[in-house]
C-alpha cells in the first residue's frame, strides 16, 4: 500500500512546527526521515497516526484521502507506530501489551481470550524473527526486546505502514543492527517503513530513500546511493557541517578527580554503582558511554553531591570530597552541567540573568550581607549573554522561554564563569540543534585545554567517541572498560556497552 | 526511559526490597506466634464461654465452652506454619490469602482474651461483622474502580452521606423499599460525574476536589437534616430494607443465622466482589481500564479513549458508592442522622489500599475491620475491656502499617492522580 502525506502543515504556539510537508512510501520501501532535534519528525508522524490533526494538508493511502480523528482511525487505516517513547504498561505482561486496544474476546462479559491472543503473537513473532517472551512481565525485559513488543504491537494489528521514531536512540550499535535485519525483512514481506532518525549512517544503512526535514519543512530528497554523510548533514542544518569535534591532542597533568572503589545506591533499595574507580587527569576529557539507566545518572549525581555516596571514595586535587554538600562541591570547583536541563540545571519561570547567578548569588560581587546586588547581577549576565551567544531578548527573560540550546548556554556559562578544576557534563548536548552542539562542544574542549579535568555522560557512541580522551563504559552500575581513544571504537564500545567483557 | 540494564538494576534492586519486607513480614507472624503461645500459657486453663443462637435469634442458643488456650495455640500454630512458608518462599508468598487463613481463629481468641470469662452470645458479632463490611466493601470497589482508572477517588465519604440522605428521603417518598438504593446510586453517580467533570476536564487536583466534596457532602446533609427532615420528618421515615431469610441455607444450624440471614446489601456486596474480580482481570473492559490507571499514553495511543474510560469508572464508582451509603440510612438505623457514615467512606479507602486495589483483598480487609467494629460493640454492651477507641483505631493502624511499605510495598495504579492529556 503506498502512502503520502500532502502538503501537511501543522502550527503550535510559537512554532510551526510542519509547514507544507509532503512525503511518500511505497509498499515494501523503507523510507528515512532525517531530521535534527525539533525539526517536526514526531509531530508528522503524531499527525499520521491520529494524535494531532493538521492544520491544512491531506493524508493519502493508496491515492484516497483519509482523516483520522484518533489513534483508533489510524490503527484500522493499516498504520502502526513505534513511538519515541515508548507506550507500553510496565506491569502488563507481554500478551496484554500486545493485544491492548484490539483484544480477541469471548462470552458475553468480552472476557479477554489469552490464548488467541498468545497464539497469534507466538505466530508472528517467528514470522518475522522477533523473538520474545509472550508471558514475561514488560518491566522486566530490556528495552531492545521492549521495543520487539512495540513492533509486535503494529503487526498484530495488521499494519501495512510501520512508523518508527527514532527507534536506535536506545539501542547498542549491535541492537541497532539487529533492528535492521528486522526492518530489512519487513519490508521484503510488503510492510512499508518510515524510519525515523537523527543520525546519518543510520539512514545510509537502511533507507531505501531518505527525506530530510529542515526547521519543520522538507530540505530535500535523495537516496543512500546518491548522498553521503556530509551532504546529508548539509542538507539537514543548511550549512556545511564538521562531523568531527576539532580537537588537539589531549596534554594529560596530574589527576584532578580520583574516584576509588564508589558504591552509590538508587534509593530503591538497589546499588546502582558498584566499586567504581576512575581518575580524571587535568587537561583530558573521560568520556563515559553507555545504554541509558546503567548507574551513570547516580554517578553523576554523586560526583556532584547530590546523592550520597554509600562508600568508596571521591577526591579532587587531594581533598575528599565525601559527604560533601552541592554547594561545597561547587565551590571547590567542580561544573556541573545536569542531565535534565529543566528539571536540574535552571528554574523555569526565573530570568536569564536569575539563572546565572544561581551558584554565586550568596557571594560577593553579587551580594553583600544578604543583599543582592542587581546592578553587578545584570553587568556580569549581559557579558555572559554576549560571551556565550545567548539568544534572548534580554537578561529579564524568563528563561523557559529560551530554546533548548539557548538554555543549554546560560547553564554553561554559569557552571563555566570561574575558576573550573572539575566539568561534569551529563548527556549535554541531548535534545539540542546542530549549531547548539558544536557551541557546546567546542566550549568544552575549551575548558579542557584551559586545563580541567572533563567528566562527560553520553548515551549518543557518536558524541563519546567524539570527545572522549579516553572512553569509560558503565554497565549495570560497573564501569566494565577504560579504553584509550584510539582503541575505542564504535564495535568494541558497542559490545562493552552491552555487557560483553572487554 | 529506561533501559536493558536499567532495569537489570531496577529489578534486582526491586527484588531486594521486595525480599527485606518478606523477611519483615515472616519475622511479624513469628512475633505472632510468639505471643499467641505465650497468651495460652498465660490464659492457663481459664474458660471462654460463647454462645451462639440455633434456629432464630433470641431463640434456643447452644453453649460452647472451652479453654480460651484452645484457640490461642490453633492460631499460634497457623502463623508459625505461615512464618515457615513466608521465610521459605520469600517475596511469592501469597500472604493476604494467608492472613485470610488465620484472622478466624485469632479473632475467636481474640473475643475469648477479651471477655475473660464472661459469657457472651456470637452471632450477632459475627453478624454485625457482615453487615458492617457490606457498605465498606463496595465502596472499595468503587475506589477500586475509579482509581485503576487513573482517577483518585478519596470522596467515598461524602458520596457515603449524600446517598444516605437521599436514599432515605427517596425511600420516604415513594415508600417502596427500592427506591432508597436506587436513588442513593443516582445521586452517587451524578457525584461521580461531578468529580470527573473537576478532574478531568478542568484539571483540579483530585486530591483537593475529593475533600472539597467530603467537605461539601457533610455540610449539605446537616444542613438539609436540620432545616428539612426535622421540620418534616415524613421525609425521613424510609421503608427499612430488612435481612432476607434465604431459603434452606438459613435453616442450617448456628451457621444458618450468621450467614443467611442478613441484609441484601451484603449478599450484593459478595456478588459485586465477585463480577468486578473477574471483570477486572480476565475482561476487555478490565484490561483497557488498568491500561488506562497505569500508563494512559499506552492505552491512548493503541485507540483505548481514555478520558471516556475514566468517565465512566468515575460514574460507575459513583452510583457504587451512593449505593452503599443508602445502606446506612436504610438498614434499621431510623432513616438519615447526621454524619451517619461516621469515617466508614474512609474506613473503605483503608480497606483498598490494605487490599491493594484488588477487591477480594479489599473486602476481606473490610471484615477485619468489620470485626474490630463489632468487637468493641459487643464488649461496650458487656461493659468488659478495653476502651472502645483502641478497637476503632484497628483500621487506621493497619493502613498506617501498609503505607509505610513496612510489609511489603502496596503498588497503586501508577498514573492514578495525573491528569492525562489525549492529543
Ligand atoms: N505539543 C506541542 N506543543 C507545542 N510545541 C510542540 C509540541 N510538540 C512539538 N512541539 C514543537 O514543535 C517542534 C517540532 O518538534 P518535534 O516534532 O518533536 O521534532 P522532532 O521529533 O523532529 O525532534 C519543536 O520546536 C517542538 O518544541
Ligand atoms: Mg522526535
Amino acid at each position: 500500500m503506498r502512502l503520502e502525506l500532502r502538503e501537511i502543515t501543522k502550527q503550535f504556539p510559537g512554532v510551526l512546527a510542519n509547514d507544507r510537508v509532503s512525503i511518500a512510501v511505497d509498499k515494501g520501501e523503507v523510507l528515512g526521515l532525517l531530521g535534527e532535534n525539533g525539526a517536526g519528525k514526531t509531530t508528522l508522524m503524531n499527525i499520521l497516526s491520529g494524535l494531532y490533526r493538521p492544520d491544512s494538508g491531506a493524508i493519502l493511502i493508496d491515492g484516497t484521502e483519509r482523516v483520522f480523528r484518533d489513534p483508533a482511525e489510524a490503527i484500522a487505516a493499516g498504520i502502526g507506530m513505534v513511538h519515541q517513547h515508548f507506550m507500553l504498561v510496565p506491569v502488563f505482561d507481554v500478551i496484554e501489551s500486545v493485544a491492548l486496544g484490539a483484544e480477541p474476546t469471548t462470552g458475553p462479559l468480552g472476557t479477554f481470550d489469552r490464548a488467541t491472543a498468545r497464539k497469534q503473537i507466538i505466530e508472528l513473532s517467528e514470522r518475522y524473527g522477533l523473538a520474545v517472551d509472550p508471558d514475561a512481565k514488560i518491566e522486566n525485559l530490556p528495552v531492545g526486546v521492549r521495543q520487539r513488543v512495540e513492533i509486535l504491537k503494529a503487526l498484530y494489528r495488521k499494519s501495512d505502514i510501520l512508523v518508527l521514531d527514532e527507534p536506535s536512540a536506545v539501542l547498542t550499535p549491535q541492537e541497532t543492527e539487529e533492528l535492521f535485519e528486522i526492518i530489512r525483512g519487513l519490508a521484503k514481506a510488503g510492510t512499508s517503513v518510515i524510519f525515523i532518525t537523527h543520525k546519518l549512517n543510520e539512514v545510509l544503512a537502511v533507507a531505501d530513500r531518505i527525506t530530510v526535514l529542515r526547521r519543520g519543512a522538507v530540505a530535500g530528497n535523495t537516496t543512500p546511493s546518491k548522498a553521503d554523510a556530509s551532504s546529508l548533514a548539509e542538507m539537514m542544518v543548511g550549512r556545511e557541517v564538521q562531523l568531527t569535534v576539532s580537537r588537539g591532542a589531549s596534554k594529560p597533568g596530574k589527576p584532578i578527580l580520583q574516584v576509588q572503589a564508589m558504591n552509590v545506591l538508587d534509593g530503591r533499595g538497589g546499588v546502582a554503582v558498584h566499586e567504581a574507580s576512575f581518575e580524571v587527569h587535568a587537561g583530558e576529557i573521560l568520556a563515559v558511554a553507555g545504554v541509558q539507566g546503567n548507574g551513570q545518572t547516580e554517578l553523576v549525581e554523586a560526583l556532584t553531591g547530590l546523592r550520597p555516596i554509600d562508600s568508596g571514595s571521591l577526591i579532587l586535587d587531594g581533598n575528599h570530597l565525601e559527604g560533601g554538600s552541592p554547594r561545597h562541591i561547587a565551590d571547590a570547583g567542580v561544573a556541573h552541567i545536569p542531565e535534565d536541563r529543566s528539571r536540574d540545571g535552571m528554574i523555569k519561570g526565573m530570568t536569564v540573568a536569575e539563572n546565572y547567578v544561581l551558584n554565586a548569588y550568596h557571594r560577593p560581587p553579587f551580594s553583600t550581607g544578604g543583599r543582592l546586588d542587581l546592578k553587578a547581577i545584570a553587568a556580569r549576565a549581559t557579558q555572559a549573554v554576549k560571551d556565550f551567544d545567548v539568544r534572548t531578548p534580554s537578561i529579564d527573560t524568563d528563561i523557559a522561554s529560551l530554546s533548548g540550546g539557548n538554555q543549554q548556554k546560560v547553564i554553561v556559562a554559569r557552571e563555566f564563569g570561574r575558576d573550573v578544576r572539575l566539568v561534569v557534563a551529563a548527556q549535554p548536548t541531548r535534545g539540542l540543534d546542530v549549531g547548539s552542539i558544536e557551541y557546546i562542544h567546542h566550549r568544552i574542549v575549551e575548558q579542557r585545554d584551559a586545563g580541567a579535568a572533563v567528566l562527560i555522560v553520553s548515551t549518543e557512541l557518536d558524541e563519546v567517541l567524539a570527545l572522549g580522551d579516553r572512553v569509560a563504559v558503565m554497565y549495570e552500575g560497573r564501569i566494565v572498560g577504560i579504553l584509550d581513544a584510539k582503541d575505542a571504537t564504535r564495535e568494541r564500545v558497542g559490545l562493552l556497552m552491552g555487557g560483553a567483557v572487554a | 526511559m529506561s533501559t536493558a540494564v536499567m532495569s537489570a538494576v531496577a529489578e534486582s534492586a526491586e527484588q531486594r526490597a521486595a525480599l527485606r519486607s518478606a523477611r519483615i513480614r515472616a519475622v511479624i507472624f513469628l512475633l505472632f506466634t510468639l505471643a499467641s503461645f505465650s497468651a495460652a500459657s498465660a490464659a492457663g486453663a481459664k474458660e471462654a464461654i460463647f454462645s451462639f443462637w440455633i434456629d432464630k435469634i433470641g431463640g434456643k442458643d447452644i453453649i460452647l465452652t472451652f479453654p480460651i488456650a484452645v484457640p490461642w495455640l490453633i492460631s499460634g500454630a497457623i502463623s508459625g506454619a505461615i512464618a515457615t512458608l513466608q521465610f521459605l518462599r520469600g517475596a511469592s508468598f501469597r500472604w493476604r490469602a494467608a492472613i485470610g487463613i488465620a484472622a478466624p481463629f485469632y479473632a475467636v481468641a481474640t473475643v475469648g482474651a477479651l471477655l475473660d470469662g464472661t459469657a457472651a452470645n456470637l452471632t450477632v458479632l459475627f453478624t454485625g461483622t457482615l453487615n458492617y463490611a457490606a457498605p465498606v466493601a463496595i465502596g472499595s470497589l468503587a475506589g477500586i474502580i475509579s482509581e485503576r482508572s487513573g482517577v483518585l477517588n478519596i470522596a467515598i465519604e461524602g458520596k457515603f452521606l449524600l446517598g444516605a440522605l437521599a436514599g432515605a428521603v427517596a425511600s420516604s417518598l415513594f415508600g417502596v423499599a427500592i427506591a432508597g438504593p436506587i436513588a442513593g446510586l443516582l445521586i452517587g453517580a451524578a457525584v461521580g460525574l461531578l468529580l470527573a467533570v473537576l478532574g478531568l476536564r478542568y484539571k483540579v487536583d483530585q486530591i483537593v476536589a475529593g475533600t472539597i466534596i467530603n467537605i461539601g457532602a457533610l455540610g449539605i446533609t446537616n444542613f438539609l437534616y436540620l432545616r428539612v427532615l426535622q421540620r418534616y420528618p415524613d421525609l425521613n421515615q424510609p421503608v427499612n430494607i430488612d435481612p432476607v431469610t434465604i431459603p434452606v441455607l438459613s435453616d442450617i444450624p448456628v451457621i444458618g443465622n450468621i450467614f443467611f440471614n442478613l441484609s441484601p446489601y451484603f449478599y450484593v456486596a459478595v456478588l459485586l466482589v465477585g463480577f468486578f474480580t473477574y471483570a477486572i482481570f480476565k475482561t476487555r473492559w478490565g484490561l483497557r481500564l488498568r491500561a488506562s490507571g497505569e500508563q494512559p499514553s499506552a492505552a491512548g495511543t493503541v485507540g483505548v479513549d481514555v478520558i471516556k474510560l475514566r468517565y465512566r469508572s468515575m460514574i460507575l464508582a459513583g452510583a457504587l458508592a451512593g449505593f452503599a451509603g443508602s445502606y446506612l440510612a436504610l438498614s434499621g438505623t431510623g432513616g438519615f442522622g447526621m454524619g451517619i457514615s461516621s469515617g466508614r467512606g474512609f474506613i473503605a479507602l483503608a480497606a483498598l489500599i490494605f487490599g491493594a486495589w484488588h477487591p477480594v483483598y479489599a473486602f476481606g480487609a473490610a471484615l477485619i475491620f468489620g470485626f474490630a467494629d463489632a468487637t468493641q460493640t459487643l464488649l461496650s454492651i458487656l461493659g468488659v475491656g478495653l476502651p472502645p477507641q483502641v478497637l476503632l483505631a484497628v483500621p487506621y493502624v493497619m493502613t498506617i502499617i501498609v503505607v509505610a511499605g513496612l510489609i511489603g510495598r502496596v503498588r497503586g495504579p501508577a498514573s492514578a492522580g495525573r491528569p492525562y492529556e489525549q492529543g
